[in-house]
């Protein structure tokens, strides 16, 4: 179990670096850690999450949207959507800010290896996905084909967009956009498709019996898309889905994050669907 | 081997020797009418003979409110629990057990901080206790998670030592204690009875409904249950910068709980009392499998609608829905 250096309740400090505003509402947060936290960081798997504390508001869990970088600093893609994130978006460089984890199960990349991967990503469900795009990319000789479908609601609202189409331009994976609407007068502007994620993956042709597909979205996408992936031929155990709940602990004992009778902080957030089968709250 | 024996004569004395390692904590009648553990200035004011306190022990452990941390010009420090060396006195075998599962979960791996600071200041002194309606631990259920044990018999108490403090206990009070007729081993601590079909967690049996058309999610089932632990954390801004992180005890019966930004995963009455069930029952992780109900009787004894859960655990052939 993990080794916590003195306390599970108290943030690493960290330091603001440097943000980018990806869209309105959504920013990427460089942030650098205190260098007694690298360690620990540094076994992070893409899909676990980290608590980011920012002084008087609280506390608030985050999938990194990439790997830790040489200099330990990581990036979270944060929308703001209540308290906490609000006031995080109001931060300029040089803040300081408050970190714990990594946290929870990633993806399960040993067992990914040597298959093709299909990464579904609805709306910000990107966020967690690109460090998992990132990971593969960087070891691409031992997974299969890699494929990304990633649906937004609005061609302004897709994140990372040039930089996923520079990815998908090296050639080591297979990109499809989506957006579920186009107003009219950008339509031409935008090289995606129209349509739902859904619709792009009936389209679809791969190696269902093979593949691991890794989802992350919001809950109504992954009942659909699990059926559907079913349906093609993936087997739930090869079905895995980034669960979203209120954390308040991360550490298995605030009971927040119950999912039937998991815990998303530890158990998850990462899970196949086959575990995930006759738990009516799971989706 | 001798057992130790205290006459009930002697029992005042016997508190007074408990305060060496403590402040003296037991079962007192409050003005309300409400039995409640507090601190027993006077021996005047135990009421040993009592069948459940209103909120359990817990709250010695798990204060309702408590800081966890401190923000201060970008530099996090943990809150420092402010509690003494407390005796606990005359704890019934259901409420030991629910500390022994509390103790589980807070204890386990990386322990919890503050539970862990209140929890080795804490000395227990259990007793047994004659079981009213509401109880439901199996008979002549005796929980050696304790220090120290006091088995009620006709003119006094047969004294058992669990712990090393129990028998620090023991030696301090030696001189009021004789040697009495040795009593049977404790039963094995146990909690009770698990449900019959786990199955009936998920299932759509009709008492679901019935509840759920009932239950008015007050929340008291859970606020006195002697192993209900869940928690909320808020953070609050302090003028001079930083801030300070509390927790708070936190019900599964409310609406809020199950809630995400845009989403509720239980919404329903339905929903949260089998949550509850659930948690009870069956357990969560690390502690799946583990049945967490100790059989106090508090959450039928305070539930507004006589809601009694125990019932789904019954085979559910002799379920009348
Ligand atoms: C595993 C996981 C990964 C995630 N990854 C990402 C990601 O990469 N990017 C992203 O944008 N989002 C991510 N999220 C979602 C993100 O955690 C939520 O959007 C965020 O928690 C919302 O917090 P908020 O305070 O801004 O919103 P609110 O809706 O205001 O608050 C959420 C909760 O915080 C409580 N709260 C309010 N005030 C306080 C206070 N003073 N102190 C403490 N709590 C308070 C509220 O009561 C509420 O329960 C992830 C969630 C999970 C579970
Ligand atoms: S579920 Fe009810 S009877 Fe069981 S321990 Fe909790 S309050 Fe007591
Ligand atoms: S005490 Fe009774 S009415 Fe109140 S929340 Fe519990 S089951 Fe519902
Ligand atoms: S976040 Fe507290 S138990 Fe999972």
């Amino acid at each position: 179990m993990r080794e916590h250096r003195h306390s599970p309740h108290v943030p690493y400090a960290a330091q603001l670096i440097d943000r980018r505003d990806l869209s309105e509402d959504t920013s990427l947060f460089r942030i650098a850690p205190e260098a007694s936290a690298l360690a620990e960081l540094a076994s992070f798997v893409p899909g676990q999450f980290v608590q980011l504390s920012v002084p008087g508001a609280g506390e608030v869990p985050i999938s990194p949207a990439d790997l830790p970088a040489a200099d330990g600093t990581l990036e979270l893609c944060v929308r703001r959507v209540g308290h906490v994130t609000e006031l995080l978006h109001k931060l300029k460089p040089g803040a300081r800010l408050g970190l714990r984890g990594p946290f929870g199960c990633g993806f399960p990349l040993g067992d990914m290896a040597g298959r093709p991967v299909l990464l579904l990503a609805g709306g910000l469900g990107i966020a967690p996905l690109r460090s998992l795009l990132i990971h593969l990319l960087r070891q691409r000789d031992r997974y299969g084909d890699i494929t990304l479908m990633y649906g937004a609601k609005q061609p302004r609202l897709m994140l990372f967009r040039e930089e996923l189409a520079a990815l998908a331009a090296g050639g080591g994976m297979r990109l499809y956009l989506t957006v579920d609407f186009a107003p009219e007068q950008q339509e031409g502007d935008y090289s995606c498709a129209v349509g739902l994620l859904p619709d792009l993956l009936k389209g679809f042709r791969f190696d269902a019996a093979a593949t691991y597909a890794a989802l992350c979205g919001p809950p109504p996408l992954y009942r659909c898309l699990v059926a559907d992936l079913e349906r093609a031929g993936v087997a739930a155990e090869r079905i895995l889905l980034s669960l979203e709940r209120r954390m308040r602990c991360g550490v298995g004992r605030c009971c927040h994050c119950a999912i039937g009778q998991k815990l998303c902080c530890m158990d998850g957030p990462v899970f196949r669907a086959s575990d995930l089968k006759g738990i009516p709250e799971a989706l | 081997m001798a057992d130790n024996f205290l006459k009930t004569s002697r029992l005042d004395q016997f508190l007074e020797t408990l305060r060496l390692f403590g402040e003296l904590h037991a079962p007192t009648i409050l003005e309300s009418g409400v039995v409640s553990f507090a601190p027993l200035d006077d021996p005047t004011q135990l009421h040993l003979d009592y069948r459940r306190t209103q909120i359990p022990p817990k709250k010695y452990l798990l204060p309702f409110r408590e800081e966890i941390l401190h923000c201060h010009g970008g530099n996090y420090r943990e809150g420092q629990s402010d509690a003494g060396d407390t005796v606990l006195f005359g704890i019934h075998s259901c409420d030991l057990e629910g500390i022994a599962y509390l103790d589980r979960v807070f204890m386990a791996d990386a322990a919890d901080p503050s539970y862990a600071a209140r929890r080795a200041r804490l000395t227990l002194v259990g007793v047994s206790c004659e079981p009213d309606d509401f109880c439901f631990c199996p008979e002549g259920m005796q929980s050696t998670s304790c220090d120290l044990f006091l088995n009620a018999c006709a003119d006094g108490f047969h004294l058992a030592g669990y712990s090393a403090k129990g028998q620090a206990l023991l030696s301090a009070a030696a001189h009021l204690l004789e040697t009495g007729e040795p009593v049977p081993p404790p039963a094995l601590s146990a909690v009770c009875r698990a449900p019959e079909d786990p199955e009936l967690r998920f299932s759509d049996h009709p008492l679901w409904q019935k509840y759920a058309s009932t239950c008015v999610s007050c929340g008291a089932c859970s606020v006195c249950c002697p192993t209900c632990y869940c928690f909320d954390v808020r953070e609050y801004p302090v003028l001079s910068g930083g801030g300070t992180r509390i927790r708070e005890w936190d019900n599964c019966l409310f609406a809020s709980h199950g809630e995400v930004s845009g989403a509720n995963f239980r919404p329903d009455r339905l929903d949260r009392l089998r949550y509850r069930f659930l948690h009870k029952f069956c357990g969560f992780t690390p502690l799946q499998g583990v049945n967490s109900c100790v059989g106090c009787g508090r959450c039928k004894a305070v539930c507004p609608v006589g809601i009694d859960l125990r019932e789904l655990t019954v085979a559910p052939e002799q379920v009348q829905p």
